[in-house]
């Protein structure tokens, strides 16, 4: 009974939610929209991140690869298979999610440092093998266009509105989506999995198959937010998933806390946030170019170490022990 | 009750001076641009600063601020002063985008100018949205001829040859030249429209070469790769052409290899206008004996030779706002674009209009004094800028002087197959000071 109020509560909250985003969308400019489907994008694929590392206990250091093959599977279905953009991102799941399931049943037996590695080559090689292949559109890429906003939606409705709306659609089905899953008998499962894969085996529990199932779902889950991110660029590319972004992604997730999705909408305003600070920082204090360059990183390794140091649990998992401490 | 009414009418009265008074006064002759006012011109720049390609190109934005901080000392455009607001993207597409998009909405810049990089600028250009606001966007110093295509791109503007046109010239140079037409050669290209465009130019030259272009990834030539793709050819007999279609940086890495192989002497090297920068190879590490003998196609003058009525005006502009900084080809490019783009602005007159600007360089930039050895094509129809090449030698010392002594210019088209033809093209002279005064 009290799970069934729970998913009510939850339905209800990601509805208010997206209420209130789509009443902010109108109010804003068209920057702040341009910035707020960034923020989706990347809350999106922290939480794929969350997902993984935080709930089944896999570490991955490939999840811009995972990105690339979604935006690419997206790129040829909109481009080659001419359908409906929409129907490109949700493709960009499916192959993604397909392709994460084949590669996690393969590396299910590693773990740890062996299966970061492992992912660490797929970041490395992927986008390099999207060179070898003309379909792919070498170094140059390929188009991806959602084309303009529907003409009824009014003159005033701005690209970069029309690219909030999709973003944060998509975020927040999928975070809502996983937010049930995760509070489900599978989330329990992928928990003690992650808390002592050997009990979980004898509770009967499929160790191998699950840690699939979540290496495919969060390869899912960035396939899509890989898709929203070219959405924005307008193109996909290999230079536009550079290894860095696979860390940066993993910077966020760990300031915004593993164990839960509370935080993720900070995580993603953080990663947008954090170059915008950096300029005005080196702009304000004038420093060398040297600085100026090597400032944004800086700043997120403070904020990963301050967070390990202060708030072990991350920001969201902070929030989420306040909130139940008062009760 | 009198009161009240009083009130109440002086209320409604007043009410509607306010509103016809905020009304009158928000309303402009004219609805202004962005970025211009009445003392500043805000213009934008994104581009590589850092990483690999900063490494070669980083100085570009800093040549076109010297010259500007130049027109600024010398009362700016009109009286406007120019904001040149520079954006590093590390040649990456993501960043292009973000920081062209934040140029345009948060920076509000009149126009963008000098843009470099085709994967990045490609992607930028959709996403900044400059053709829905109608951003002109000056003088992209990319040679991928798609940036001429007016439907695509409405606001751009090129400035460097295509790479197609620059292939059809070597082609040419080629058959031309007796002691390479007899020889077997190869192209070692850049895997994207560079490649692509390059590959198309040879093929629309009608040129054939000896085996299958090698070709590579944006920075994904390592030096093994290099080694591997030179120990191939060297079975060849004879003396071999190698033509390296790539960014500098790539030049030098296969350059390195043969030094290593000591395979420097077995083929003749060819490097297109944007692998070929002389100054950035020797300060990569290639030994001034290597590239001693090199050919590279240009469209400038030699940015050592000082006897060059622009190039000495540009160096000392240069030496004097950014001091310590050396001259090359890169700052040179740099400089003659920020001096086509105040000629542009001075050409749309002083009630200046981002449209006006565009009308402008359409009417009149064919015209513009730079430093450019071959015309600018601009016209209603044409965002084509240069058109053409010469070919020269490199010497020890990194300068380039033109080939068997002689200047000869080609000028050709990106997309037909007729033959280059010889131009006989001589540039406006430099004006005044450096300081344009055209309108």
């Amino acid at each position: 009974m009290s799970k069934t109020i729970t998913a009510k509560k939850r339905l209800l909250a990601f509805l208010l939610l997206g209420w209130v985003l789509l009443i902010f969308s109108d109010r804003v400019g068209e920057l702040t929209q341009y910035r707020g489907a960034f923020v989706a994008t990347y809350a999106l694929a922290i939480a794929s991140i969350i997902l993984l590392t935080g709930y089944s206990g896999q570490l991955s250091l490939g999840h811009s690869a995972l990105m690339a093959v979604g935006a690419y599977a997206g790129a040829l279905t909109i481009n080659n298979l001419k359908l409906h953009p929409i129907i490109g991102l949700f493709a960009a799941a499916l192959v993604a999610g397909v392709f994460g399931l084949v590669f996690g049943y393969a590396a299910a037996r590693l773990s740890g440092p062996y299966l970061a590695g492992t992912t660490l080559a797929l970041a490395i090689s992927l986008p390099t093998i999207a060179n070898q292949f003309p379909i792919l559109g070498g170094e140059q890429g390929l188009l991806f266009d959602v084309g303009a906003p529907p003409a009824r939606l009014g003159e005033e409705f701005s690209q970069y509105q029309w690219f909030f709306w999709i973003s944060s659609l998509s975020a927040l089905i999928m975070i809502w989506l996983l937010a049930n899953l995760l509070n489900s008998r599978y989330g329990r499962e992928f928990r003690a999995l992650r808390d002592n894969p050997i009990a979980a085996q004898l509770a009967g529990i499929n160790t191998g198959l699950q840690k699939a199932m979540a290496f495919g779902l969060s390869a899912g889950i960035a396939g899509l937010s890989g898709g929203l991110l070219v959405m924005l660029i307008s193109g996909v590319s290999p230079s536009a998933f550079p290894l860095s972004l696979s860390f940066l992604l993993l910077a966020g997730a760990v300031i915004t806390g593993v164990y839960g999705l509370g935080g993720v909408m900070i995580g993603g305003v953080i990663l947008v946030a954090i170059p915008e600070i950096a300029e005005s920082v080196a702009i304000a204090l004038g420093g060398s170019e040297g600085f100026t360059i090597s400032l944004p990183d800086f700043i997120v390794g403070s904020l990963v170490i301050l967070t390990v140091l202060f708030t072990p649990y991350g920001i969201g998992g902070t929030l989420h022990k306040k909130k139940h401490n008062k009760h | 009750m009198i009161r009240n009414t009083r009130t109440k009418r002086l209320s409604i009265v007043s009410a509607a001076v306010i509103a016809a008074a905020l009304t009158f006064s928000t309303l402009p002759a004219q609805a202004a641009d962005p970025g211009v006012t009445a003392s500043e011109i805000k213009l934008g720049y994104s581009g590589p600063l850092t990483g690999s390609a900063g490494l070669v190109y980083g100085k570009l934005p800093g040549g076109m601020k010297a010259y500007f901080d130049h027109i600024n000392a010398n009362g700016g455009v009109y009286g406007r002063k120019i904001n040149l607001i520079i954006k590093d993207d590390k040649y990456l597409p993501t960043l292009a985008a973000t920081q062209t998009t934040n140029l345009v909405l948060r920076d509000n810049v009149f126009a963008l100018v000098g843009a470099l990089g085709t994967p990045t600028h490609t992607k930028a250009y959709v996403s900044a949205s400059l053709a829905k606001k109608n951003v002109p966007d000056l003088f992209v110093n990319t040679g991928f001829s798609g940036f001429a295509n007016k439907s695509k791109y409405p606001t751009a503007f090129m400035v460097l040859p295509s790479y197609a046109m620059e292939a059809k010239i070597i082609a040419k140079f080629i058959k031309d030249t007796p002691a390479l037409a007899p020889q077997a050669s190869f192209l070692i290209a850049q895997d994207d429209e560079f490649g692509v465009d390059g590959i198309n130019g040879f093929k629309l030259g009608g040129h054939t070469f000896s085996a299958a272009p090698t070709l590579y990834p944006q920075n994904g030539l390592s030096a093994a790769l290099a080694e591997g793709a030179l120990t191939k050819l060297s079975a060849v007999p004879g003396k071999p052409i190698l033509i390296l279609f790539g960014t500098t940086d790539t030049t030098a890495t296969i350059l390195k290899a043969a030094e290593k192989l000591d395979l420097v002497s077995k083929f003749t090297w060819l490097a297109g206008s944007v692998g070929g920068d002389a100054n950035t190879l020797l300060a990569l590490g290639v030994k001034p004996a290597t590239i001693n003998g090199a050919l590279a196609a240009s469209f400038f003058p030699d940015a050592k030779d000082l006897t060059d009525p622009y190039v000495s005006e540009f160096a000392k502009i240069y030496a004097k706002y950014n001091k310590g900084v050396s001259f090359d080809n890169t700052v040179l490019q740099g400089m003659n674009s920020a001096m086509l783009t105040v000629q542009a602005l001075r050409a749309a007159g002083k009630n200046l209009t981002r449209a006006g600007v565009m009308k402008a360089i359409e009417s009149k930039g064919a015209s513009f004094a730079s430093a450019g050895l071959v015309p600018l094509n601009y016209s209603a129809t044409s965002r084509v800028g240069y058109n053409g090449y010469w070919f020269g030698q490199l010497n020890e010392k990194g300068e380039l002087k033109p080939y068997g002594g002689k200047l000869a210019i080609f000028t050709t088209d990106s997309s037909s197959t007729e033959v280059p033809t010889a131009s006989t093209y001589v540039r406006k002279s430099i004006p005044k000071n450096g300081v344009p005064t055209n309108s």
